[in-house]
């Protein structure tokens, strides 16, 4: 029997609906000798700043229940050597590039987009609006405020025709409230959530663990929470929802789903099992052929409440 | 680099010493691909908590199975130290780029060039000393170069190695028989003297390279940070050729989470983040080191 698992977000049509999420998946290249990047749906790669970032001074992670926190402080090359030594290869795995993006200010994050806009070989951009481990210099976070989010996402919506992908972070008090601001301002789809801000504390030196003092927190102790978002989000708008949180095999893949999520991106779970990816997508397969679904999309949004 | 992800099965997982076990496990495909100083990760449960894999060093590798030694730290660790034979674990590896171990032999080129580092490879001459310093937990990737050394062709002798291992106390004093019946010389530092020279191994080390023509010697080091950190300052004081494996909290292993950074040397300038970026960078341990030239780390 033929699945049909394709998904379209924005003008990006998907073989499947498993990407890989942004600062989870290196520059693909190291995931190479694990599975055959062709089957995923799609790459989101690490966030690309229009300069090159060292990142955080070590310790940058640590290990906490079901769970890690994480402070890398977006350490990338700049968007110029992305294009000259990373672009090439994502563009020759032959499957959907959305490439994440950040900048510290709106015209930052317009030319870091201005700059990719003249390569080809990229499907889409993911704003990267909610990354916990840089300063912003005592502004806000861009996804903590619906006007930010709207600043950002309309100017570059005004620069690129390619898909927009909005990324929210969960530090919010109403999520369906940012997600709302992004499609207003032209965003094809939306894409939750990025890490909480977390924090952990050696006893002995009553110091913070990271040298970042907080970081972000993933896997799947915060899975729940990521479900509970995404079926706030998909009930407030009419854009593509991407599901991201702690997912680590089908099971978990199947909740968003059906909580309304378009496509899915694995993130930590590549951590613990570089292959795990393509055994989401095997077991999500598998749960259709048993369910007797022929597609997807019977699947997306069919919670009953 | 060719890592595999394998389930792997025990064949033995043995107490060596209080808190310390060997673990050794059947991979034909990561056993023939080890190289001294490489290491595993090692998914200790089937669950999610704790849910990244561990890190270890080989211990040994042969054509058919590898061997770690760990020491029971924390929740990962003993749950592995309840692994029973016939049980089987997620294993991906080799990974890391390993001790240089490209030599140049009286002009003969041997062995494999290592894998991405900021590693060179070794020409050396005539009487070469290696000397090998281990600290705790930090000697078992040691042991795997001492083996590797006897290997070589053309072969490196007994005598032109000289190890030196510290520990806390006697009982947790690692490998010392096992160095003994390569042949090789031992000594040993105690923190608590219960077992030859008391005090730090490091003391040990420099007294004996302090007599010697630095360009003789090659030092290879593994153990805690500060012992790293102290073998560093002495081979910058005499100029000796040092590689230092280090140990940093790690998530991936592989280079794809940019968790396991550590301070090094770099030319360029004009990074943006924190600290500036004067003449530093970080590179990742999983994939650059766990071997660093001592040189090549800035130190905090």
């Amino acid at each position: 029997m033929g699945l049909d698992l394709t998904a379209r977000i924005g003008n990006v049509k998907l073989k499947n609906p498993v990407l890989v999420a942004s600062g989870t998946f290196g520059h693909g290249k190291e995931f190479e000798k694990f599975f055959d990047l062709k089957k995923l749906g799609g790459i989101v790669t690490k966030t690309i700043t229009i300069k090159p970032r060292l990142g955080n001074p070590p310790v940058r992670i640590v290990e906490t229940p079901s769970g890690m926190l994480n402070a890398i402080g977006l350490q990338n090359p700049g968007v110029e050597k992305f294009i000259s030594d990373k672009l090439p290869y994502f563009r020759k795995i032959g499957v959907p590039i959305f490439v994440s993006v950040m900048g510290y200010s709106v015209e930052e994050f317009e030319n870091v987009v201005k700059s990719l806009e003249k390569e080809g070989g990229i499907d889409g951009y993911e704003l990267n609006l909610s990354c916990p481990n840089v300063a912003y210099g005592g502004a806000k976070m861009f996804a903590h405020d619906d006007t930010l989010i709207s600043q950002v996402v309309s100017a570059i919506r005004k620069k690129t025709k390619r898909t927009l992908i909005a990324k929210l972070g969960p530090d919010v008090s109403d999520i369906g409230r940012m997600a709302l601001a992004a499609e207003k301002a032209g965003a094809d789809a939306v894409s939750l959530i990025n890490t909480f801000i977390a924090m952990a504390i050696d006893v002995k030196t009553r110091k913070p663990v990271l040298a970042n003092k907080t970081g972000g927190l993933s896997g799947p102790c915060i899975r729940p929470i990521a479900v509970r978002m995404i079926w706030e989000v998909c009930k407030k708008v009419k854009v593509p929802v991407m599901g991201i949180g702690g997912i680590m095999n089908a099971h978990d893949a199947l909740e968003f789903f059906i909580a309304g999520a378009s496509a899915i991106q694995v993130g930590t779970a590549s951590f613990m099992n570089p292959a795990a990816p393509m055994e989401i997508l095997e077991g999500i397969c598998d749960f259709m052929r048993k369910e007797k679904i022929k597609s997807l999309k019977e699947i997306i949004g069919s919670i009953k409440e | 680099m060719t890592a595999h992800r394998e389930k792997c099965t025990i064949l033995e997982n043995k107490k060596i010493a209080p808190g310390h076990f060997v673990l050794r496990m059947c991979s034909p495909r990561i056993s023939k691909a080890a190289r001294p100083g490489q290491f595993v990760q090692v998914l200790c449960s089937d669950s999610f908590d704790p849910l990244l894999p561990r890190p270890f060093s080989f211990l040994t590798a042969t054509t058919k199975d590898f061997s770690i030694l760990y020491q029971v730290v924390g929740k990962g660790t003993h749950l592995l130290a309840q692994a029973q034979k016939g049980d089987a674990l997620w294993v991906v590896g080799p990974l890391g780029n390993g001790f240089a171990t490209y030599f140049s032999l009286r002009g003969a080129p041997v062995s494999k060039r290592p894998g991405p580092s900021l590693l060179r490879p070794i020409a050396v001459r005539g009487n070469m000393i290696f000397v090998l310093i281990g600290g705790g937990v930090g000697i078992p990737p040691l042991y795997h170069l001492a083996q590797h050394f006897l290997k070589l062709k053309p072969r490196i002798n007994p005598e032109n190695i000289q190890v030196f291992l510290g520990a806390r106390t006697q009982s947790l004093l690692l490998c010392e028989k096992d160095f003994k019946k390569l042949g090789i010389k031992v000594e040993v530092a105690t923190e608590d003297g219960s077992k030859g020279a008391k005090g730090y191994v490091t003391k040990m080390a420099e007294d004996f390279v302090r007599h010697k023509d630095p360009r003789t010697l090659r030092v290879y080091a593994c153990g805690p940070t500060s012992m790293l950190k102290a073998v560093s300052l002495i081979s910058e004081k005499y100029g000796v050729r040092t590689e230092v494996s280090v140990e940093v909290p790690m998530a991936c292993g592989f280079g794809a989470c940019l968790g396991c950074a550590i301070r090094v040397k770099e030319k360029r300038t004009k990074m943006r983040g924190k600290k500036g970026g004067k003449n530093h960078r970080f590179a990742m341990a999983c994939t650059e080191g766990p071997v660093f030239l001592a040189d090549q780390i800035l130190w905090d």
